[in-house]
């Protein structure tokens, strides 16, 4: 029986009040759970990627349910690869700083394409689940919604297996969730919007001014990227990545280089060349994030410190494109290194460039603060809290604008990374606010990497590894993980006698769609475009 | 908030807006003025017929299979198709010969799709003439009178991977500020007298960009942006895409590019008024002065 501590016995009160602190489960526990598993340790430069495992069908849930509370990964990635007679379903859960994460998968017979469903427990498992559904034919047991998640029209054949089907004339049903009750009515936005942006349709539910509700349909710029990408020559599909969503070209490219460079066990790049990459990206973050700043400020009315961001972003393209000759920095990552070195230019002028962007940045920003008919517009609007981000598996700046500590330049280091501290912005309030506030400060600690990335010699020197891309025979498989100005962008890539033949990118945008659905809720609705420009949802990066 | 709640920082504000607005001036005058040459290495690529030796190298290399190269050595024929062009410069990095050479020319919207087309060394008379220089002047006159130099856009994105966006806004920003040509995106196509159509039109899209062009009032110009919107750009061939604007809507204006730059795309607009000469000529660029010269609305 249960010893009861009586009171005023010191040590036991103590024992009683005190919350238990979970410690944050480091890479031993995570090794020490995938050993029981069995799960494979690979050794030498794969002893970087996850802990690999089959998983039965049967235990399929209960394995992933009992990492989530022992290792609190979350579910970064799931997706869906034809095998011919069967289909294998992967799931990629990543966990905290300096853990390696886990890679599961089953393979399913064909005849009997069903897996149960995780997304009853795992929110982020749901949109996975519904796009594996309808792209390989697969059935998750008990999943809570399956409606058609990119397809709008029917297929005679689920279009990623085998030769893979086009679709046809007649378009899928598609039924919105209702909202009923007096005075509850229904404002369809989409798919073509009033400004230059990308097509999607929100369905509101509206009760005066305020938003009950929100169900955002996507699928429109749905151009079956992944499948294109299949039995292609690997260096040819950097294209595809940087096509990915374009206004983040250069993280995709590197994203995609790494997982093919992963896979073919390139020898790891001249310290030139990554530092290259890495001036690449923290410049198109820059030119990204004040992106951001620009549309938050126009959308509460503050024209002219939107044109003040717009021109200092004009910069920063400006600055990219005297770097790579392209205003979005396309062209110019490629597997094994760079199209060619960057420009000799001077490094001086460059880092000068880069301090002026982010002192022009906190300029706007302190000038916009003073500001309080502004403020009160971004102050408690749209807010996310923590548990929900997390819950979503939230990633990026916006993860981060609610508190969750993550961003994978410093829990997974990649390339010039590794070698260079990266100082995490973060808030609690969750709000527009709190987004600004990250996404501002981000720019300055991009600025101040890519100037670090500079001195490192990004500029001139080497173009690629010694003797180029290996080729390397058999089935390889390579993961490439990077933070994009949008937050983590994952590309899966399996790689069969030197052509691709399954790609799979995760985009940061698709776990992070949810959260709109979700910081919407109880607001007014001329607030909704703050908290979309606030969160930045890529259409294409979600519908590929 | 109400006055007795001014957040602490508002009470020491140094803010004024006129700070804000002055400043230099930061709007490039093209089309008006010369254009800003392009920063960093040339992107176009240009053929020298001299030169090549037809070793297909660089069709091997191209991404999008825009170069077709039939034969082998001197008596090859060479093709490359500018709508499909992603300006990626892969294939005059591996050009044995020097004969693809990149050029920094971005004034290559046309309209005629024909004028894309780069050829050299093939037989005579296996290609397609493009339109007569009569007709063409005849419909730049009609336009002009149409339209009066002014013109109300709304812009559609077929699927674009977003690129394409990131430059057509742009050109609101003070840089470009196409406002003061006279030019405006419009919010609904029903004020529009045009669409600017990006995105390789995906199968999911295209009743709504029908819709939309409907929705336009005549007379209507379409002007289709980027690779994507001319063949389908790194999308061809996916059976999800249709490969262009022009599969769904009658063009007017193709303004090549992945983006195209937003000088590029003033220069398309204008174009479509009619407000400027078309550079580009079967795939050739005339030889010298940069800038088309601006005709009068
Ligand atoms: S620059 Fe154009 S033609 Fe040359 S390889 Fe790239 S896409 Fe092909
Ligand atoms: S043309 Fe290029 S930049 Fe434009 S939408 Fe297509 S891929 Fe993107």
């Amino acid at each position: 029986m249960k010893e009861i501590p009586y009171e005023g016995d010191e040590a036991s009160v103590a024992a009683v009040a005190l919350p238990a602190i979970r410690p944050v489960p480091t890479a031993a526990d995570e090794g020490k759970w995938a050993r029981n598993l069995g799960l494979k340790d690979p050794t030498g430069e794969a002893a970087r990627g996850p802990w690999t495992g089959e998983v039965p069908r049967g235990s399929w849930r209960s394995v992933a349910l009992s990492l989530r509370p022992v290792l609190q990964h979350r579910l970064a990635t799931l997706w869906g690869e034809d095998a011919r007679d069967r289909v294998r379903v992967h799931a990629l859960w990543l966990g905290g700083s300096g853990t390696r994460g886990v890679h599961l998968y089953a393979s399913l017979p064909e005849g009997s394409l069903e897996l149960p469903t995780l997304s009853p427990e795992v929110a982020p498992a749901l949109y996975f689940e519904r796009e594996v559904a309808e792209m390989f034919g697969v059935e998750f047991a008990g999943s809570p919604d399956t409606r058609p998640l990119l397809l709008h029209h029917r297929h005679r054949a689920p279009p990623m297996r085998g030769e893979g089907a086009a679709p046809e004339a007649d378009r899928s049903r598609f039924d919105f969730a209702p909202v009923e009750g007096e005075g509850v009515y229904e404002i369809p936005v989409g798919p073509v919007h009033a400004g230059v942006i990308e097509p999607g349709h929100f369905r509101f539910q509206a009760l005066g001014e305020q938003i009950l509700d929100l169900e955002v349909r996507l699928g429109y710029t749905h151009k079956g990227t992944e499948r294109l990408w299949q039995g292609r020559d690997p260096q040819k599909g950097v294209l595809l990545a940087e096509s990915i969503s374009g206004d983040h070209s250069v993280a995709g490219a590197v994203a995609y280089a790494s997982a093919v460079e992963g896979a073919l066990e390139t020898p790891s790049l001249p310290a030139p060349v990554e530092a290259a990459r890495g001036l690449l990206l923290e410049t198109e973050r820059i030119a990204f994030l004040l992106g951001d700043v620009s549309g938050i400020v126009l959308d509460v009315g503050y024209a002219a410190g939107a044109a003040q961001a717009n021109v200092l972003r004009d910069r920063a393209y400006r600055l990219l494109e005297s770097l790579t000759g392209s205003r979005l920095g396309r062209g110019t990552v490629r597997v094994g290194g760079l199209s060619r070195p960057l420009p000799t230019l001077v490094p001086g002028k460059i880092a000068r460039e880069l301090q002026e962007l982010a002192r022009g940045t906190e300029e706007l920003l302190d000038h916009v603060q003073g500001v309080s008919s502004i403020m009160d517009r971004l102050r408690g609007t749209g807010t996310v809290p923590l548990a929900v981000a997390d819950a979503l598996g939230m990633v990026g700046p916006a993860a981060r604008a609610s508190g969750a500590d993550r961003d994978v330049r410093r829990d997974r280091p990649y390339g010039a990374y590794r070698n260079e501290e990266v100082r995490v912005a973060r808030q609690d309030a969750g709000d527009v606010e709190a987004r600004l506030r990250v996404k501002v400060e981000e720019v300055r600690e991009a600025s101040r990497l890519a100037q670090a990335f500079l001195k490192r010699g990004a500029l001139g020197g080497a173009v690629s590894v010694d003797g180029g891309v290996p080729s390397v025979s058999g089935e390889r498989f390579g993961l490439g993980i990077v933070e994009s100005p949008r937050g983590e962008f994952l590309f899966a890539v399996s790689i069969d006698h030197g052509s691709l033949q399954r790609v799979h990118v995760r985009e940061p945008s698709f776990l992070n769609w949810p959260a709109i659905e979700y910081a919407v809720r109880e607001n007014i609705v001329p607030d909704f475009p703050l908290c979309n420009k606030s969160l930045n949802l890529s259409y294409s990066g979600f519908d590929r | 908030m109400s006055e007795t709640e001014v957040p602490p920082e508002t009470r020491h504000s140094s803010y004024r807006p006129a700070d804000r607005v002055r400043g230099p001036i930061v709007t490039h005058p093209f089309p008006l003025g010369p254009a800003r040459p392009p920063a960093g290495p040339a992107r176009t690529p240009a053929h020298s017929a001299q030169r090549c030796e037809g070793t297909g190298a660089c069709a091997l290399a191209c991404p999008t299979q825009a170069i077709d190269v039939k034969g082998k050595g001197r008596g090859s024929s060479f093709r490359l198709d500018l709508g499909r062009c992603v300006f990626c410069r892969a294939c005059v990095e591996v050009c044995p010969t020097g004969a693809l050479q990149a050029r920094p020319d971005f004034e290559l919207a046309v309209t005629d799709l024909r004028d894309l087309i780069v050829m050299h060394g093939s037989p005579r008379g296996s290609v397609a003439p493009s339109v007569p220089e009569r007709m063409r002047a005849e419909t730049q006159e009609r336009v002009r009178r149409l339209f009066g130099g002014s013109l109300a856009l709304r812009e559609v994105d077929a699927g674009s991977c977003n690129g394409c966006e990131v430059e057509v806004s742009a050109l609101a920003w003070p840089n470009y500020d196409l406002e003061r040509l006279g030019i405006h995106l419009v919010a609904s196509p029903r004020h529009a007298d045009g669409l600017l159509v990006t995105g390789p039109v995906t199968v999911n899209m295209r009743l709504a960009l029908e819709k939309t062009f409907r929705a336009t009032p005549e007379p209507k110009l379409v002007i289709a942006v980027g690779a994507c919107g001319i063949s389908g750009g790194p999308f061809r061939g996916s059976p999800e895409v249709l490969g262009g604007v022009a599969s769904v809507l009658p063009v007017d204006v193709w303004v090549p590019g992945c983006p195209p730059r937003p000088e590029a795309l003033l220069y398309g607009i204008w174009l479509a008024l009619g407000r400027v000469e078309q550079r580009l000529r079967r795939g050739e660029l005339p030889d010298g002065e940069r800038t088309a010269p601006a005709r009068k609305a």
